[in-house]
């Protein structure tokens, strides 16, 4: 354990090293997935209830021409050399590349998720200090059971509820979709965004209930357990204003499960919550990826996937990374 | 100190608090209706006349409405009372434990052993679980209540041991533990003599919260043909039974809906006091 | 930190953001009274006739291609698929029978594509090489495989050539397939190989053409001012997406949307519908049909009968137990009938059928006893040599109206002591399961072609779709004859029908109408039940 130059080296090596795990599980995890994919039942292919199915033969052609005739290892490798330049393939369903696929709705899922990480890592952050800071109090008592009852509600129905009065009963808001069609491409810039605003409220804000609970409660705790704690009393002792120590301070430790949280949020930030993705009309991945499921489309079932896992083991490395940077008692381990 | 006095201690901890009383009374009640009322509640699978009796409101004799089917929908929250909480009873504390178990091993004894665990949570987190659950319907088409409880339980613990490993490491160069470790205590003890009190306040957190997310996971599941199977009643399962009536017959969906509600906030009531009660830091 | 002032800034902030969402549609841009906006459940991602094949095999490809490509000529109002002297004059202006294997059309010489070329006989002899061609188009060369020839003489007449006499050659020819652009098209593209420019923008000869598509949002449509039967007044079109079925429902009664091509269960829905004065409910006779398939082979191994249900007098027992009449109001409200036989509303063969039998639990008894089941131990449920009767009931997880209905079974059959268990699967796996037979009783739900002939998939000893093993030779020669009649066969299939439930192979629960719902700002609403909206170019606004 040294400080100054000798710093840098150790936590170099120990990053590579963790990023070098991270890409080995991702590479096991998407195996998997191909594999598991395709030992569940079902053909992407037939046809889901018509009267008139496909025959045998009819099935054989269509499966020769998806090439989902071949052997699995050959599928997979023929689908790991088409990664290796970038293509993911071509969506059964959408008969388009998955790239472009993904490409059109990851923003409208970023928006949605980015919002609500918003909303929630400053709402929720300073509700939850709020309640540590005002602990035990009324406000403390009111917005844990308030968070609560939010937490507890399914998000669908709660997506349903907000729909139907805000959008249908009220009009307020537009209960759904993400753009109004009729807005041709030459409309006004200003419009298309106030556009856009109107029908990202009711979806954030549905997930926005159904999850600040979470971020509020593990704020609270941490602050709670950390107030007290001896350096914060000492730095209260060395007469720093109380402003300061809970900012630098209190804060500071106590965004560790907090980190841990964002860690674990990530990949929600990708698929988004599909029920509210459903219930809204959100053209997002949660939803692509749900119908994909459904449909047994493989190419876009991988891509999807892979993206997720991607983001959880990132998600991982990151708050790995950022304990590391945050707190020097724990880089020296 | 024994392990009932121990749960004495913690009761009347709880009891102490206000927030703890509304809890435990409300908990109480919760399962005193679950366990003792349903023998006098008619029948939750009898559909009496599915066009005339069908979807009524709360009035006389169906204190709270009809369903879809004309089935009585006391007696199924009842009844479905049981069922769900005994499911997310003991699936929670099924992975609270695990979790708490691979978090504290990991936490402490770092290295090898840290990394290996971690690594398998994060594969484990990165496969979604509707891919698991696809498996499983392959093997399974109908799953026994036991094996449900074990799934359930032996996959909600990766986000706890990552928390509580969180909390190890943050705690493993305090002084009480430390010292534990120079006056030559073994690494088991130190784990769980001394950590492990230390991280009961995360655990017990993520735990009550647990409970609630394991009820809607269940209701997530009858979505796949995987939950409980019909005609036996659970909250999660008349939730989605009533989703398409959520605006024209509200009463369908409300009365489970609230109940899981008014559970989980009593259960996290419960939680939140026993965590001040563990942690004499908060107090 | 907290206080009464901060939450009210908050609240002021919620207010702010909600005040400047509006403010977008409060300039007036956002409604247009010659567009029509409709809300279906899935996007349209190959809208062209010869590449709806596998996963592109789907309802809403069908009506977007419907209003981009025309057919040569469209069946009557009625739906009768067998006269060809009222099939309605389209891209073909006139036809005529040069004998009873060869029809001639004659192409409308003012037909025109979207892009300017005209419409000729190479088109459609292209088209239909492709349609015919079973590596290319399985579903299409099946439906045409008594095509046998399609030639052009000159640039304006296509001649067609069948290989035997039958009633519906004229809806063969003209209803499966519209003809494409073969100057556009490459010959050999296939739907998993699709040609990507003519997919992004594709080019036809129909009332609209193709604006633009946003993926999983909405597809927007022009209405062509060329079109040869003349311009639609509706100038834009629009099939906007919302898979979640209350999404669909809110934006209709928002007035997002102006139509919607099926307001679903629950019954309560249509009556929330009809409470908007702004809309209209337009039922329309639907080609679905649920019914409960009992499966004759064992599920194991299918050369051996069913143990329980090869039994016609425990199949009966079931249907007598089940009351379907109760079921289909509690479901469906006043939008549905109990069939008779397999004939959902709009199959024109079940006029003059017989109204279906109600339950008859008494009797039911009866069957079951005299066929050696009854309770010996008292649990509720009837054995015999030992065994409970028991079935299992598969449905997919999907269908809100088959969850629904297969508690009510459940319930109604448990009565008169048969234990069902309800296997609800997942879709694929409903329909693997289904595919090879592993199943008992099969919630079925069908939708059927406008032609009867369909029936024959399903209900013929060797249809491609029986996979029940039910096998009636009396029926099969029925089916035969009455294809094979040029007309007149309404009799011949009254007796199938009538034959199909006397042996009782399923119990035909629910034939559902659609209900559709229109703004009532548009007139001359005209809703085909084969082809939802078809004639939206005729519509008006007012």
């Amino acid at each position: 354990m040294a400080s100054g130059t000798g710093v840098v080296h150790p936590v170099t090596r120990w990053l590579l090293r963790r990023a070098a795990q991270a890409g080995v599980t991702l590479v096991v995890v998407t195996v998997l997935l191909f594999f598991l994919m395709r030992l569940a039942p079902g053909d992407p292919l037939g046809q889901l209830g018509d009267e008139r199915q496909y025959t045998q033969a009819q099935l054989a052609v269509l499966r020769h021409l998806y090439h989902t005739d071949q052997p699995l290892l050959r599928q997979l490798a023929s689908w790991a050399m088409a990664l290796l330049h970038g293509d993911l393939g071509s969506s059964f369903s959408e008969h388009r590349p998955v790239t472009a696929l993904i490409a059109e709705r990851l923003p409208a899922t970023l928006q949605l998720g980015g919002t609500v990480l918003l909303v929630n890592f400053t709402l929720g952050l300073w509700l939850g200090a709020v309640q540590a800071v005002r602990r035990g109090g009324w406000i403390d008592r009111w917005l844990t059971t308030l968070s609560l009852a939010g937490f507890a509600m399914p998000s669908f129905w709660l997506g349903l509820m907000l729909a139907w009065l805000v959008g249908v009963k009220w009009r307020l808001l537009p209960p759904g979709g993400i753009a109004n069609p009729l807005l041709g491409p030459d409309t006004p810039w200003w419009i298309l965004a106030t556009d856009r605003l109107a029908h990202l409220i009711l979806p954030a804000a549905t997930l926005v209930i159904v999850s600040i609970a979470i971020t509020m409660r593990y704020q609270r705790r941490a602050m709670l357990e950390v107030l007290p704690l001896p350096y914060i009393v000492a730095a209260r002792a060395k007469g720093l204003p109380e402003s300061v120590v809970r900012r630098h301070h209190a804060w500071r430790n106590a965004l560790f499960p907090v980190l841990t949280l964002v860690g674990l949020w990530l990949p929600i930030l990708v698929t988004g919550s599909v029920f509210v993705e459903a219930v809204f009309a959100w053209p997002g991945l949660g939803s692509l990826a749900a119908e994909a499921i459904g449909r047994r489309d493989y190419p876009l079932l991988m891509g999807t996937g892979m993206l997720v896992s991607a983001m959880v083991i990132g998600g991982g490395l990151l708050t790995d990374v950022a304990y590391a940077l945050l707190d020097p008692r724990v880089r020296w381990a | 100190m024994g392990l009932t006095d121990f749960i004495r201690q913690l009761l009347a901890a709880v009891w102490r608090r206000p927030a703890g009383r509304v809890g435990l009374s409300t908990l109480g009640i919760v399962l005193i209706a679950a366990l003792a009322a349903p023998p006098f509640l008619p029948d939750p699978a009898a559909q009496p006349d599915i066009v005339e009796q069908a979807s009524l409101p709360p009035g006389a004799g169906h204190p709270f409405g009809t369903d879809q089917l004309s089935r009585d929908i006391l007696a199924r929250v009842a009844w479905g009372g049981r069922i769900s909480l005994a499911v997310a009873g003991l699936a929670v504390v099924l992975s609270a434990t695990i979790g708490a178990g691979v978090g504290l091993v990991a936490g402490y004894l770092g290295g090898l052993v840290d990394t290996a665990l971690m690594r398998l949570v994060d594969a484990a987190l990165a496969i979604p679980r509707l891919f698991i659950l696809l498996l499983l319907l392959v093997v399974w088409e109908r799953i026994p209540l036991p094996a449900l409880i074990l799934i359930l339980g032996t996959t909600g613990w990766f986000g706890t041991s990552r928390l509580v490993r969180g909390e190890v490491l943050r705690l493993r160069h305090e002084p009480f533990v430390t010292g534990a470790e120079a006056l030559g205590a073994r690494r088991t003890r130190v784990m769980f003599r001394h950590l492990f009190p230390n991280t009961l306040g995360p655990l017990l957190v993520a735990a009550t919260l647990g409970v609630g997310e394991v009820i809607l996971l269940e209701a997530g599941l009858s979505f796949l043909g995987l939950g409980i199977q019909p005609p036996t009643p659970s909250w999660g399962g008349m939730i989605l039974d009533a989703k398409p009536v959520l605006i024209t017959a509200p009463w369908t969906g409300l009365f489970p809906g609230l109940a899981i509600v008014v559970t989980v906030l009593a259960v996290n009531l419960v939680g939140d006091a026993l965590a001040g009660a563990v942690n004499p830091r908060e107090s | 930190m907290p206080s009464l002032k901060s939450g009210l800034a908050v609240a002021r902030l919620a207010a702010a953001l909600v005040a400047l969402a509006r403010a977008g549609p409060l300039a007036g841009q956002s409604h247009d009274r010659d567009a029509l906006v409709i809300v279906t459940g899935q996007q349209a991602t190959m809208p062209i006739p010869t590449f709806m094949e596998g996963p592109a095999n789907l309802t809403a490809n069908a009506d977007v291609a419907d209003q981009l490509f025309l057919r040569l000529a469209e069946p009557p109002p009625d739906a009768m698929t067998t006269d060809e002297r009222r099939f309605v004059p389209v891209l073909a202006k006139s036809w005529t029978r040069r004998d009873s294997l060869t029809l001639a059309f004659d192409l409308d010489p003012r037909a025109r594509w979207h892009d300017g070329h005209p419409v000729t006989a190479r088109d459609v002899v292209f088209t239909f090489e492709r349609a015919r061609n079973s590596e290319i188009a399985p579903k299409l060369a099946g439906l045409l495989r008594h095509v046998a020839a399609v030639t052009a003489e000159g640039d304006r007449r296509v001649v067609f050539r069948f290989d035997r006499v039958y009633a519906e050659q004229f809806y063969d020819a003209t209803f499966n397939v519209s003809p494409i652009p073969s100057h556009l098209v490459p010959a050999g593209a296939t739907v998993a190989n699709p040609p990507k420019d003519f997919v992004a923008n594709p080019v036809g000869d129909g009332p609209y053409r193709w604006v633009r598509s946003v993926p999983g949002q909405f597809i927007e449509l022009a209405a062509n001012p060329d079109f040869l039967l003349g311009a639609p007044r509706i100038k834009r079109l629009f099939f906007r997406t919302a898979a979640e079925t209350d999404a669909r429902i809110n934006l209709l009664l928002s007035g997002e949307a102006d139509a919607i091509d099926n307001i679903s269960t629950p019954v309560a829905n249509v009556e929330r519908v009809a409470a908007i004065p702004d809309l209209r409910i337009v039922p329309l006779a639907s080609p679905l049909l649920g019914y409960l398939l009992f499966n004759q082979r064992d599920r194991t191994d299918r050369s051996k009968p069913h143990p329980i249900l090869s039994d016609p007098n425990v199949r009966r027992a079931i249907a007598l137990a089940i009351d379907r009449y109760p079921i289909v109001r509690s479901v469906f409200g006043q939008y549905g009938e109990v069939p008779y036989g397999p004939a959902s509303q709009a199959l024109w063969i079940r006029h003059g059928a017989p109204k279906a039998a109600g339950a008859d639990t008494a009797q039911a008894r009866r069957l079951l006893v005299k066929s050696g089941w009854f309770d010996r131990d008292g649990d509720g449920i009837v054995e015999r040599d030992g065994r409970p009767l028991e079935l299992t009931l598969s449905f997919p997880l999907t269908s809100e109206v088959r969850k629904q209905i297969a508690s009510q079974v459940q319930e109604q059959l448990r009565r008169i002591g048969i234990r069902i268990d309800l296997a609800r699967l997942e879709g694929q796996v409903w329909i693997d399961r289904r595919t090879r037979g592993d199943f008992d009783i099969d919630f079925s739900s069908a939708t059927q072609d406008p032609t009867p002939s369909g029936l024959t998939q399903s209900w013929s000893c060797h249809g491609g779709s029986n996979v029940a093993g039910y096998c009636d030779p009396v029926v099969d020669s029925l089916l035969d004859r009455a294809i094979a009649m040029r007309s007149g066969s309404g009799p011949l299939w009254q007796e199938i029908l009538r034959r199909i439930e006397a042996s009782q192979p399923a119990v035909f629960v629910y034939a559902p109408s659609f209900v559709y719902a229109v703004n009532r700002r548009f007139t001359k609403v005209v809703l085909r039940p084969e082809s939802s909206w078809l004639l939206v170019r005729e519509w008006s606004t007012r």
